[in-house]
C-alpha cells in the first residue's frame, strides 16, 4: 500500500519546487524567532531572502548535537510554548538531552510519514501491529504508535520487554506486523523456541526494525528465524523520531520522506556537500517542522544518496542502510572500522552467532587494543580446544580480510552477553581518557 | 458519541433529561451486545432478544452480572461486537499466563473516551496552557495512554514520561516547569521523600495540581501529598474494563468522583445480596458501558466497594459521585497501582515441581512504594546443592511471574516445614501495609 500517492511517487521538479517554498518559509521562520539561528544567519553573513534555490542550502551553517544539548531546553523553539502539545528528549545518558516539542501540525506530520512507512512495509488498516519499542519519552514508541492508528490499524502497545508476554499476545492476537529493534527481535526468537513456540505457526508478514545500525545478513537471519520480512527504518529524535525513512517491499535503500526532511551527503571533514552516490555524513534540514525546527543538521551517521526507478512506484530519494557512525568508529591501528562490518562477519561465518561486544581499552602500552567478544554458535560450541581454535582462525581470517587490520579475539559461550530489549550496546569502551 | 448536546450541556442534564439520553444509549449497546453469542444467551436468558425489549432503565437490574471471569472465559474474541477491521487498539490487564482480560477500541470509542479525559482533566480546572507531566506506565495498561490523548486532546503541553527514573522525573519537571503530574498516590510520595536526595529542592518546580489514581488511598494520604507539594491532588477512578481512567473524577471542589453517567449506568448493589442499595449506603459498584461499540459490557461487577454521595455538588455538574474506593470484594491485591490475584501467582508456582505446596505473598511498604515477596519452600537436595541451580530457579520463577502479572517479585526459599502450613486461600496472603493513612 502506498499511503500518499500524491507526496510518494510525484515528479522530482514537482517535489523540488515544494521543498524550495518551504526551505524559504523555514528560513525566514527560524530567523525571526529562533535567536540560536539569527546568530548562525548573521554570523554567515546570510539572510533568508539569499535562499533562492535548494542548493543555496550550503550557504547555511551546520547544527550539531552539541549545540541542540547546549540550547537545552527550550533554545530551539520556534512557537509559543503554549502551541506545543508533546515533548520527547533522547536518553541523555550522557549529558543533557535533546528536546524534540511538537505543536498539533508536528503530530500529524510525525503520524503521516511513520503511516508512509507502515505502507512500504507492506501494512494496511487490517493489520494488527504489534509495538515492542519503549514507550515514554523515547520517540519509537509513541512515534511508531501514532503511525499505525494513523494507518487504522488494530494496535497492540506491547512496549518493550516482558518477553514471554510478547509472544503470548503475538500467538493469541495474531500480530502481523512486529516492532522493534532488530536485537530485541532475535532475542524474542531464542526466547520463543525456549517456550516451544514456532514463528512458523504465527501470523508474522512484516517486521520493521530500527534504532539501532543492523546489517544485510542480520536481515537474512531474521527474516529465516522469524518467518517475516524485515524492513530498515531510520530515524532520530533531534528530526523527529522515527519516520524519516524506510524501505519498501525491494528491500534495497530507504525511502527518505524528502518532502519533508530534506537530506545532503557532505565531506565529515570539509562539511562540502558531496555529490549524489558519493559516501558521507548525512546532514537532514526539517522542511515544515513548527515545534523545534532544525537546520543542516549532522546527524553522524555514514550513507549515501540516490534516486532510481523504483519498481515499488516511489519516486522519494534513497539512503543506504547505515554504513556505521561517525562517532562510533574505531580507529584500529590507524584503520577506520565500524562495528558494522563486524557484525556482516559474524552473520556469515556459520560458527558464530551475531551476538558480540566489541571492548575497547589501553593496554600496558598505553595502545589502543581492541578485543571482540563473540558468541559461538550453539551446535559448535565445544570444550575442545582445537575446535575452538579451528574457528577463531577462521574468524580472524575472515576479519582481516574485511576490515584490512587484525583484531583481537575471544570466544565465549553462547547466551553469555547480555541480550538487550532496547538498543543493544555493541561497543564497551573502557579507556579512560 | 454523537448526541444533540454539547458536552458542557451533557454535564448539566436534569436528571430526568440524563435518564432519557441514558435509555437511548443503552437500546444501543443491547444491540450492540447482541452481536456476541455470550450476550445473546446472557440477555437471551431473561427474555432479551432486542433493543425493543428494553423500554425503561431501571429494567436493567434483571439482566444478570458480567464478571471478570466472564471476560476471561471468553479470551481472546467471544465479547468483540464490532468488526475486527475496525478495531484500531487493544490494551489487556495483567491476567493469568494465556488468558489476559482484553479490551478493544475502534476509532469512535477512542474518540469518546479521550472526550472523557478531557472532561475530567477540565474538571480539575486543567487547561491548554498547562504542561502535563505523565506518570504513568505507557503501554498495554491504560493509565498511560488513556490521560496521554485526552492531555493531548484539550490542548496541554504532554510529556511522556511514563513511571520509574525518579531522577529524570524531577528533571522534566524542573527544565519544563511542569504544572500538573498523574501518578499513583505512593509515587507522588515516593517523589517527595527524594527530592533532596536527587539535589533538587521543592522550590525548583511549579508543580499545581496532581491526578492520582489506580490505587485506592485514604483522605488523609490526598492531604500529604497536597500539604508536602503545595498542590491540589485530585482522585480518578477506572479500570480496563470499562476503557481505564477517566471513569470518574473529582471536580474542583474536590468532593467525591463525578461518574459519567451519561457514558456509564452506575450502580451499588448489596455486597451480599446484590440488590441495589440507596444513594449514601455503601456497596459494590457495578457499571455498564453506554458508549463502546467494539466490547459492549453490561453490569460489570467492579468489585470495588464504594457509595453514592447524596446531594447536589456545588459545581452544577449532574453526574452523582462515588466516594473513593473503600476496599474490594476479592482478595485481588493493588501494588504499586498493578492489579494482582494471589490465584495468578499460585498458578505459577504450582507448575513447578521443584516447588512445594506451601506458599506465602507478602505485600509491605518499602519506603512509600510496595513491595511483593513471594515465599516458596523447596526440596532439600536443591538447597543444599550447588547456590547457581538455586539462583537459576529463582530467575525462572521471577521471569515467570512477571510475563504473569508483569511486575517483578522478590522470591524467598524455606525449606519444607518451615512456612507455616495454611488452609484456605486469603490466609496465605499477608498484606502487612495495614490501613491506608
Amino acid at each position: 500500500m502506498i499511503w500518499n500517492k500524491v507526496r510518494e511517487c510525484e515528479s522530482v521538479e514537482k517535489r523540488k519546487e515544494r521543498q524550495l517554498a518551504d526551505l524559504k518559509d523555514l528560513c525566514s521562520r527560524v530567523y525571526g524567532r529562533v535567536p540560536f539561528y539569527k546568530k548562525k544567519f548573521d554570523e554567515a553573513g546570510i539572510k533568508p531572502s539569499d535562499i533562492k534555490t535548494l542548493d543555496d542550502i550550503a550557504k547555511i551553517p551546520f547544527t550539531t548535537k552539541d549545540e541542540m544539548r547546549d540550547t537545552y531546553p527550550y533554545g530551539l523553539l520556534a512557537v509559543d510554548e503554549t502551541d506545543i502539545v508533546e515533548i520527547h528528549t533522547s536518553s541523555g545518558t550522557t549529558g543533557t538531552p535533546v528536546v524534540d516539542a511538537y505543536t498539533q501540525a508536528d503530530m500529524e506530520m510525525w503520524g503521516e510519514v511513520m503511516a508512509r512507512c507502515f505502507g512500504m512495509s507492506g501494512g494496511d488498516k487490517g493489520d494488527v501491529v504489534q509495538n515492542a519499542y519503549g514507550y515514554g519519552m523515547f520517540t519509537g514508541g509513541l512515534g511508531v504508535h501514532y503511525g499505525a492508528h494513523k494507518m487504522g490499524a488494530n494496535i497492540i502497545p506491547a512496549a518493550s520487554g516482558n518477553t514471554k508476554r510478547q509472544l503470548m499476545l503475538m500467538r493469541d492476537f495474531k500480530s502481523t506486523i512486529l516492532t522493534c529493534t532488530p536485537s530485541y527481535a532475535l532475542c524474542m526468537y531464542e526466547e520463543a523456541k525456549e517456550m516451544g513456540i514456532d514463528f512458523k505457526d504465527l501470523h508474522l508478514k512484516s517486521g520493521i526494525f530500527g534504532a539501532e545500525p543492523w546489517s544485510d545478513n542480520m536481515r537474512q537471519e531474521i527474516q529465516e528465524k522469524l518467518h517475516l520480512k524485515a524492513h530498515d527504518i531510520y530515524g532520530l529524535t533531534e528530526i523527529i523520531g522515527p519516520g524519516v525513512s524506510n524501505e519498501c517491499e525491494n528491500q534495497n535503500g530507504l525511502h527518505v520522506n524528502e518532502d519533508y526532511f530534506y537530506p545532503e551527503i557532505i565531506d565529515p571533514a570539509t562539511g562540502k556537500v558531496l555529490p549524489e552516490g558519493e559516501k558521507g555524513e548525512l546532514v537532514f534540514t526539517t522542511l515544515s517542522k513548527q515545534g523545534t525546527p532544525v537546520l543542516r543538521y549532522r546527524t553522524r551517521d555514514i550513507t549515501w544518496l540516490w534516486h532510481d526507478k523504483c519498481s515499488c512506484g516511489r519516486t522519494l530519494v534513497k539512503m543506504h542502510r547505515l554504513l556505521g557512525r561517525n562517532d562510533d568508529m574505531l580507529i584500529i591501528r590507524g584503520v577506520n572500522v565500524f562495528p558494522s562490518q563486524i557484525e556482516n562477519v559474524l552473520m556469515r561465518v556459520e560458527e558464530t552467532q551475531p551476538h558480540y561486544q566489541i571492548i575497547v581499552d589501553r593496554g600496558l602500552t598505553h595502545l589502543d587494543e581492541v578485543e571482540l567478544q563473540v558468541e559461538v554458535e550453539e551446535t559448535f560450541f565445544s570444550d575442545e580446544t582445537k575446535e575452538l581454535e579451528r574457528i577463531k582462525n577462521k574468524l580472524h581470517h575472515e576479519l582481516k580480510q574485511e576490515l584490512g587490520v587484525s583484531i583481537n579475539i575471544k570466544l565465549v559461550e553462547p547466551k553469555s552477553i547480555e541480550r538487550s530489549i532496547g538498543k543493544a550496546k555493541r561497543v564497551i569502551d573502557k579507556r579512560t581518557l | 458519541m454523537s448526541s444533540c448536546y454539547t458536552d458542557d450541556e451533557i454535564q448539566r442534564l436534569d436528571r430526568d433529561a440524563l435518564r432519557a439520553l441514558q435509555l437511548i444509549r443503552f437500546k444501543k449497546i443491547v444491540t450492540q451486545a447482541l452481536k456476541t453469542e455470550f450476550y445473546k444467551n446472557k440477555l437471551g436468558s431473561v427474555g432479551i432478544k432486542s433493543a425493543a425489549d428494553i423500554t425503561n432503565i431501571d429494567d436493567i437490574v434483571k439482566i444478570p452480572f458480567t464478571t471478570k471471569e466472564d471476560l476471561r472465559n471468553t479470551y481472546p474474541y467471544g465479547l468483540l461486537a464490532a468488526d475486527k477491521a475496525d478495531v484500531v487498539r487493544m490494551h489487556a490487564s495483567s491476567g493469568t499466563t494465556g488468558k489476559p482480560t482484553v479490551i478493544y477500541q475502534t476509532q469512535s470509542d477512542l474518540d469518546n473516551w479521550t472526550n472523557l479525559t478531557v472532561r475530567s482533566l477540565k474538571a480539575t480546572g486543567c487547561t491548554r496552557d498547562d504542561v502535563f507531566q505523565n506518570m504513568m506506565t505507557y503501554g498495554l495498561f491504560t493509565g498511560g495512554i488513556g490521560l496521554h490523548y485526552g492531555a493531548e486532546k484539550l490542548g496541554m503541553f504532554v510529556i511522556p514520561a511514563s513511571s520509574g527514573n525518579t531522577k529524570r522525573q524531577f528533571m522534566l519537571m524542573q527544565d519544563f516547569e511542569t504544572t500538573v503530574v498523574h501518578a499513583t498516590p505512593s509515587y507522588m510520595l515516593h517523589l517527595y521523600s527524594e527530592i533532596e536526595t536527587n539535589g533538587f529542592k521543592k522550590k525548583d518546580f511549579t508543580l499545581k495540581k496532581a491526578m492520582i489514581g489506580a490505587e485506592p488511598h485514604s483522605e488523609e494520604i490526598r492531604q500529604k501529598i497536597e500539604n508536602y507539594f503545595g498542590i491540589d491532588a485530585y482522585n480518578s477512578y477506572g479500570l480496563s474494563e470499562m476503557n481505564g481512567p477517566s471513569v470518574a473524577f473529582e471536580c474542583v471542589h474536590k468532593n467525591g468522583m463525578h461518574l459519567w453517567e451519561d457514558s456509564y449506568i452506575l450502580e451499588i448493589v448489596d455486597k451480599n445480596t446484590f440488590l441495589p442499595v440507596e444513594d449514601g449506603t455503601q456497596g459494590e459498584l457495578v457499571l455498564t458501558n453506554l458508549i463502546r461499540e467494539s466490547t459492549p459490557i453490561i453490569r460489570y461487577r467492579t468489585r470495588d466497594l464504594t457509595k453514592v454521595i447524596p446531594g447536589n455538588c456545588q459545581c452544577g455538574r449532574t453526574a452523582r459521585r462515588i466516594d473513593r474506593i473503600f476496599g474490594r470484594t476479592d482478595d485481588m491485591l493493588i501494588i504499586n497501582g498493578v492489579n494482582v490475584f494471589p490465584s495468578q501467582i499460585e498458578e505459577v508456582i504450582m507448575k513447578m515441581p521443584e516447588i512445594g505446596n506451601n506458599y506465602r505473598i507478602v505485600v509491605r511498604k518499602k519506603g512509600t512504594l510496595d513491595e511483593l515477596i513471594v515465599e516458596t519452600e523447596v526440596g532439600p537436595d536443591i538447597i543444599t546443592d550447588d547456590t547457581r541451580d538455586l539462583y537459576a530457579l529463582k530467575d525462572r520463577i521471577k521471569d515467570e511471574l512477571r510475563a504473569s502479572i508483569t511486575i517483578t517479585p522478590h522470591v524467598e526459599f524455606h525449606e519444607p516445614g518451615q512456612l507455616p502450613v495454611q488452609i484456605g486461600k486469603a490466609i496465605r496472603v499477608v498484606d502487612e501495609r495495614g490501613e491506608l493513612k
